[in-house]
This record gives C-alpha cells, sequence and structure tokens, in this order.
C-alpha cells in the first residue's frame, strides 16, 4: 500500500461531496476548454473566412474603383484600365504564389428599372481565379470551360434577379450575342454575389477592350514580406494597392479586445474551481482532525500529510478535468449551435476548435489551479499536531 | 477610420448568413408609386409569402387558380410578395404588386396597378431583358393590359395560352418574331392577380 | 538493570485563558524494559498528560526525560516536532480509546497504514500474518471497520500500533469503549504481548481489573505521584 491509495481511497469516504466537487470542477473545465475553443475557432473561422475572400492584394489602376457598389453608385463611370503587359508582368514577380487579372465591365442597361440601370460585368480567368476564390460554391452547374467564349457564370442575387438556371441563355444588354448560362454560385454575403462572370478574354473581345484589365488579384508566397512587396507595387505608375492585410489587422485587433473578454470569464471559470476545491478539502481536513493526528502518532511526518491531501485534491481534479474535457468535446456541437443563436453575425467554419493544445493546456492548468486550491488546507493539515487532535475529543 | 469602417462592413458580410428568397420591390418606392398613382398622397408596405398566409395548402390553391405548377429555384413557397397600398388621405386608392416571372434571355419583373376594386390600372415591367425590349415596353403594349382584372384572366391557361375573357384574348403580342416573353407576360399578370386576390382581396372579405 | 524510560521532575503546565494549570506535578519514575505500567487516578488527574509526555506525543514544560539512556527532554533540550516523530517512529506503539481506523481501508490496510509513511519499515507477510494471527483478526483481513465489532476494531487499532515492532506499546484508555467482556479479552491480549513479545507497556486505565496486570501502578492525584 501507498500513500497514492490512501488519498484515493480517503475521497471515497464522502462519496456525494466528492462526486459534487468533481462536478464542480468539471462545469469549470466545460467552460474553460469550450471558452478556449472557441477562442481559438472563432478566430481561426474568421480569418479563414478573410482569407477566403481570395485575395491579399488587389491591384488596380489609380482612381479606378474596385468594388461593384461604387461603380453602380457612380453609374459605370470612373473604371479605369491598366495595361496587360504590366499586369503580366507583375504576377510573374516570384514573390507572387498565385494571381489572376480580371477586367470589370460596367454596362447600361435600358430595360432596368424606370430609366435604365448599371449592370456589372466580371471577366475571370478560368484558369486562375476559382482557384484564388475556392470559397465560391455552386448552388448549380460550375466554372466556365478554359476556353470558353459564350458561357456565363452568375452570382446568386444575379441570377434571382434574372430567374436564370444553369442552361437558360442570356443577352447582354443591347446585344443579342447569346450567352448560355453554366453555373450559379451559392449565396456567399459578398458582392459576389451580384455579379455576373464572363470569361475574361470574351469580355475583353465584346466590350472592346482588349488589351486591357481592371484588376489584378494577389496571394503571396508565405514566406514574403507583404508590406515590403506592396512598397514595390508603388513605384508601378498609376496604380494603386488595396491591401487586406490592414482590414484584417483592424478585425483581429477587434476580435483581439473580445478575446480579453472571453478570457477574463476563463479566469472565473478557474477562480470558481479553485475556491471550490479549497473548500472540499478544507472541510474534509477538519473533519480528519483527529484522524490526521493519530496518522502523525504512528510516525507520519508534516510533510507526508502535506501529500496526501495534495494527491487527494490532485486526484479531484484531474477526474473533474477529464470529465469536464469530455463534456467540452462531446457538446461543442450544441454549445456552438447555441453561440450562433446568441450571436447573429458568427462566421461560417467550426466555431469552436478543440485541439490538443487546448486538451492539454485546460488538463494542467486545471489540476494546477486545483492544487494551489489544495495547498492552504494541506498545510493546515500537515500543522496538525497529534496532541491537539487526541485531546479535542 | 476609414480601415475601421471596413473592417466592420468586412465582418459584418463574412457573417451574414440565412438568406430567405428575395422577392420583387420596387426600385425607388417614393417616386414610382407617385407615378403610378399620381393622386396619392401615401403607401403603405406589406411583406406577404404562400408559406406564412397558408403554406402548402395554399400552394396547391394558388397552383390550381393559375392553372399550372410553380417551378424552378426562384419561383417558390417562401418568396417574399411587396404589397404597396396607395392612400389619398386616409382612404385606399390602389395597389402596387410585382412579380418576377423567368423570361427568355431574363428575368422579367411585372408590375400592375389595380385601383382599390382589383381593376388594372397601370402595366409596367420594371425589368425586362429580351431582343425585342423596346417593342416590349411600349405603351401601346401597356393599355391592353388597363381595365382588366382577375375575372378576365380566371380562365385564361397559362400552359396552353388559351381561355380567358374576350379582352384576354384580344391582347396583342409586339413580337412577332418570338411568343416566349408575351406568354410569360400574360402567366406573371394572372399569378399577379391571383396573389392580389390571395393577400388583398380575400383577406379584405374575410376581414368584413 | 534495564532501564529503558528515566522520568525526573517532569512538569507540565498550560494555560486555560488566565488560568495556569499545573497538569504534571514533578513527577519521577522509571520504566524498565518488560514492565507492563498501569497508570490510574480519577479523571483530570494528568494521567493522559503523562503517557504524552512519556511518548513524545508532547514536550515538558520543565524536568529530564531520558528514554533508552539518552536524553529527549531537559538538559536544555526540548525536540522540534520531525524530532519527535523520529522518536516516535522507533520506539512507540499508540492505542486510544478510540480506535481511528480508516473507514474506506479493510482491516489489513489500517493495519500496514503506518508502513505508509515508514517504508523502510513494511513488514513481511509472514509477520503480518502472525500478528493478524496473534491478535485472532486474521480471517476479517479484507473486511471494512464498519463490518468490525468494538474488541475486534480495538484489536486491529493494537496490530496498527505493533505493526512496526515499536519496544513501547502506550495504550491510553484501550477498553473504554468495550464492554467487559471485550475489555477481558484485550487485557488478556496486552498481557500475552508482554510475555511473549517481551513489549514494554504502559496502560493508562480507570478499570482497576485492568490496572491489576500492571507489575508498576503510577497513581496521579492532581498531576503528583502518589506513594
Amino acid at each position: 500500500m501507498n500513500i497514492f491509495q490512501v488519498s484515493s481511497k480517503n475521497l471515497l469516504r464522502r462519496k456525494l461531496r466528492t462526486f459534487f466537487t468533481v462536478f464542480g470542477i468539471m462545469l469549470s473545465t466545460w467552460v474553460l476548454v469550450t471558452l478556449l475553443g472557441f477562442n481559438k475557432g472563432y478566430e481561426q473561422s474568421l480569418s479563414n473566412s478573410i482569407d477566403g475572400m481570395g485575395f491579399q492584394i488587389v491591384l488596380t489602376a489609380k482612381g479606378c474603383p474596385y468594388e461593384a457598389a461604387t461603380l453602380m453608385l457612380k453609374g459605370g463611370t470612373g473604371l479605369r484600365y491598366m495595361p496587360e503587359d504590366l499586369v503580366r508582368d507583375v504576377a510573374s514577380r516570384p514573390e507572387v504564389l498565385q494571381a489572376t487579372a480580371m477586367l470589370m465591365h460596367a454596362e447600361f442597361d435600358p430595360n432596368k428599372g424606370e430609366n435604365g440601370g448599371t449592370t456589372v460585368f466580371l471577366g475571370v480567368d478560368p484558369k486562375t481565379y476559382p482557384s484564388m476564390k475556392p470559397y465560391l460554391q455552386f448552388k448549380q452547374g460550375a466554372w466556365f470551360a478554359d476556353d470558353a467564349k459564350d458561357e456565363i457564370v452568375l452570382g446568386y442575387e444575379a441570377a434571382e434577379l434574372e430567374q436564370r438556371e444553369v442552361g437558360d441563355l442570356m443577352i447582354l444588354p443591347g446585344s443579342e450575342v447569346e450567352y448560355k448560362v453554366v453555373g450559379i454560385l451559392s449565396r456567399t454575403g459578398t458582392q459576389d454575389d451580384g455579379m455576373i462572370y464572363l470569361p475574361l478574354t470574351a469580355t475583353q473581345k465584346v466590350f472592346k477592350k482588349e488589351g486591357e484589365l481592371t484588376m489584378l488579384g494577389i496571394r503571396l508566397k508565405p514566406s514574403v514580406d507583404q508590406n515590403a512587396f506592396e512598397e514595390s507595387l508603388y513605384q508601378l505608375p498609376d496604380v494603386q494597392v488595396v491591401s487586406m492585410a490592414q482590414v484584417k489587422n483592424t478585425i483581429m485587433s477587434l476580435v483581439s479586445s473580445a478575446k480579453a473578454i472571453v478570457m477574463s470569464i476563463a479566469f472565473i471559470a478557474f477562480l470558481i474551481a479553485m475556491f471550490g476545491v479549497l473548500n472540499t478539502v478544507l472541510m474534509s481536513v477538519f473533519e480528519r482532525f483527529q484522524e490526521i493526528g493519530i496518522l502523525k502518532s504512528m510516525g507520519a511526518l508534516p510533510k507526508d500529510i502535506f501529500k496526501m491531501i495534495l494527491i487527494e485534491t490532485t486526484l479531484l481534479c484531474a477526474i473533474g478535468g477529464l470529465f469536464g474535457i469530455v463534456i467540452a468535446y462531446g457538446f461543442s456541437g450544441l454549445s456552438e449551435a447555441a453561440i450562433r443563436y446568441f450571436l447573429p453575425f458568427a462566421p461560417t467554419g467550426s466555431l469552436i476548435i478543440i485541439d490538443t493544445f487546448i486538451v492539454v493546456f485546460s488538463f494542467i492548468s486545471i489540476t494546477l489551479i486545483g492544487l494551489i486550491g489544495g495547498i492552504y488546507p494541506a498545510w493546515r493539515a500537515s500543522h496538525i499536531r497529534p496532541l491537539d487532535s487526541i485531546r479535542s475529543e | 477610420m476609414k480601415t475601421k469602417v471596413w473592417a466592420f462592413f468586412l465582418l459584418f458580410i463574412v457573417s451574414c448568413q440565412g438568406w430567405a428568397a428575395v422577392g420583387c420591390d420596387l426600385n425607388d418606392p417614393d417616386r414610382d408609386v407617385k407615378r403610378l398613382f399620381p393622386s396619392s398622397t401615401g403607401y403603405k408596405t406589406a411583406y406577404q409569402s404562400i408559406e406564412k398566409s397558408g403554406g402548402q395548402a395554399l400552394l396547391k390553391e394558388v397552383e390550381a387558380l393559375l392553372g399550372d405548377e410553380f417551378q424552378g429555384l426562384y419561383e417558390t413557397i417562401d418568396v417574399p410578395y411587396t404589397i404597396y397600398t396607395i392612400y389619398k388621405g386616409s382612404d385606399i386608392i390602389g395597389y402596387i404588386h410585382g412579380i418576377n416571372q423567368k423570361g427568355v434571355y431574363g428575368g422579367l419583373q411585372v408590375f400592375l396597378g389595380v385601383d382599390h376594386k382589383g381593376v388594372i390600372t397601370r402595366f409596367y415591367y420594371q425589368k425586362l431583358t429580351s431582343k425585342k425590349a423596346a417593342l416590349m415596353r411600349e405603351n401601346d403594349f401597356a393599355q391592353q393590359f388597363i381595365g382588366l382584372s382577375w375575372e378576365d384572366f380566371k380562365s385564361y391557361l397559362p400552359k396552353t395560352h388559351e381561355g380567358g375573357s374576350e379582352k384576354v384574348k384580344q391582347i396583342k403580342n409586339p413580337n412577332v418574331d418570338d411568343a416566349a416573353d408575351f406568354y410569360s407576360t400574360l402567366r406573371a399578370v394572372k399569378k399577379n392577380l391571383i396573389l392580389m386576390q390571395v393577400f388583398v382581396f380575400e383577406n379584405k372579405e374575410r376581414a368584413q | 538493570m534495564n532501564r529503558f524510560i528515566e522520568a525526573h521532575d517532569l512538569t507540565k503546565t498550560y494555560s486555560r485563558g488566565a488560568e495556569q494549570i499545573t497538569a504534571l506535578n514533578n513527577v519521577s519514575f522509571a520504566v524498565d524494559k518488560g514492565d507492563i505500567v498501569s497508570v490510574v487516578g480519577a479523571s483530570g488527574s494528568g494521567k493522559t498528560t503523562l503517557v504524552n509526555v512519556l511518548g513524545c506525543l508532547d514536550n515538558p514544560s520543565s524536568g529530564t526525560l531520558m528514554i533508552n539512556h539518552k536524553v529527549i527532554f531537559g538538559e536544555g533540550k526540548l525536540l522540534s516536532e520531525p524530532a519527535l516523530t523520529k522518536i516516535r517512529r522507533a520506539t512507540f506503539g499508540y492505542v486510544f480509546q478510540k480506535f481511528f481506523l480508516i473507514p474506506t481501508l479493510s482491516v489489513k490496510e489500517n493495519i500496514l497504514l503506518p508502513s505508509v509513511f515508514q517504508p523502510d519499515h513494511t513488514p513481511d507477510d509472514e509477520s503480518l500474518y502472525q500478528l493478524m494471527d496473534m491478535l485472532g483478526i486474521a480471517r476479517r483481513e479484507n473486511h471494512l471497520p464498519s463490518q468490525l465489532s468494538g474488541g475486534e476494531m480495538q484489536r486491529v487499532a493494537i496490530a496498527r500500533a505493533l505493526i512496526h515492532k515499536p519496544e513501547v506499546l502506550i495504550a491510553d484508555e484501550p477498553t473504554g469503549n468495550l464492554d467487559s467482556k471485550r475489555s477481558n479479552e484485550i487485557k488478556d491480549l496486552l498481557l500475552r504481548l508482554n510475555q511473549e513479545n517481551g513489549i514494554t507497556v504502559i496502560i493508562v486505565t480507570h478499570n482497576p481489573d485492568i490496572a491489576k496486570i500492571g507489575n508498576k501502578t503510577l497513581e496521579l492525584v492532581d498531576g503528583k505521584l502518589m506513594g
């Protein structure tokens, strides 16, 4: 027999109390693991969502509106173009992992609304665009073929407005050339929903913009210093650089203040667990006042008693922590559903990610916190003098 | 500051989920209402859907009245319909209601203005994609719908393009080359009138 | 002569509020190896204080205590708690009126409890079963304390006190919680331990019947030794 067995059997003495203490620690661990998992998952899915927007950098001609909303507000005017050679030169730089050239075109449609309206078309390169916008999923169909000329892909809202399905025909405003709808995108919640996509070369041709481009979407190799690269782009004549990094940094700094709040809740969960343990163990020490005295009379040193009480505490915390982790894992789907219910603007993707690090970290920290909570009772117990305890009869 | 606004905007758009089907609204209600009902002094906007008003049973009923099924990705039970009730002072002088209809080369948005009894006073394509769009938008074509009501379209069959009152039969297709968009328009008008019956006039009868 | 414990002028005072209580008043005596010493006296006469000091559970206020010819207290010496523990481990086994068995441990585990804290004193199985046999609790080895009678519990407590083979067994009212039949059993047991194993026994008791087994009797009245 060893001291560990004695300690573990001591816990069985008041089964209900042990159960409730373990239960309390379990709840605290559950909260802790879920919050940590949420912290990680939320940040990651937000980051993924932003990265999933495709481009780290968008290069446009100076003064050119790069998003459809602005373009439509301006009635399709103000588009400026970059020469294709310059774009190809940037795209082929060694720092660039992926790049895709685009031509945006706004066409006046007299049959849209009472006084006509602007429809925005985006010519994209079927070879490079889809892989840079992986979050664009299809509700129907797929991207056009690499060499397609007369095929069209619609954003969800554009398709809804035009009542188009895959296989339907479309004509461009003021033209009688028929295009076949080959794909309809699922809803993304971005401006892509209202976009009408055409093959790049066909767009250049039909709108008579051969050799001209409006945008270049760029994704850099992971090792490249984005700031330095952007700096080098500014050296080019008449271009502007739109960087997603700034936007992402700002969002992430907003998120990190939310994280601070979450961490303080986790800290409170820690404290609850600690005082729960302290209370339980202290109570059980007081109950065993005489018994601990007797143990000392039979040769237990203060450090033996200290060790015994601390093992009891550690066991309580370890078991509670383990169950808490299991529950957090098992109920993460439920927690996620609850978060989504209460948090209307939650990003897509897994909101709670419980990885090995979180599991190990939570387990160790809840056990450590419990240990800290056990130190005082253990110290009290180790200082019980055998005589006092026997006298206290 | 600018970056922050951007950040919020992005945070918002990467977060939004759970969209409903898109309905058919006036592009500029204030201006459009005044144009369609020049004597109006105000209007109210109400959103209705078949799902909300009667569910699957109502859908079957509407399809039976239409003589055609709802079809495709967009003609669904949860499409919201926007009904503008037009006031002059405190009196209701009419209603405006538009629906989306699939055309050959794109979506048609067919708006009707009706008086308080349900008689068509205005016919209007808010949106139209057609090789002969100009012909379809001519006033002569629109005029042929004025004065018609649900009673005229009751017996019209969109599937066979037959039936309807004499006045309906006399409506002429301005595009002699292709009748597809013309027939789609007739179906849209009939569907529009049915939904007005369901959402406005039958509700009123029930209320009285 | 085989002097094992020598006490000279042991005095123990402590204060209870403003009052100064003298629990032991200049007590001097000697215990030889193999003695059975009965400590008797009325309640509050200082019996328990005396055995606590003898058993190194407490320091005296003054006087000298020598165990096995070594000075434990006195001559300016006062031992720390860990030092006292070490002497207790080597020399004494204790039995109290209450048995203080751990309810979640079996008979055998309760008996082995001291060896948890003194792993180098872990007995071999043979001596463990011998001890349990002698105390008549061998067939109860896997039972929990709650399944035992009072007499059996006290015998388990005695076994626990003897497992590390102490030279002196201190029993403070060992039969206080037992009926006369069980008391007699314990009395016989203590006698046997003394005679067969040569253990020195110091018993504190109210019971004149138990007190009779002592070859020496220390009678205390108000902290003073009579006779």
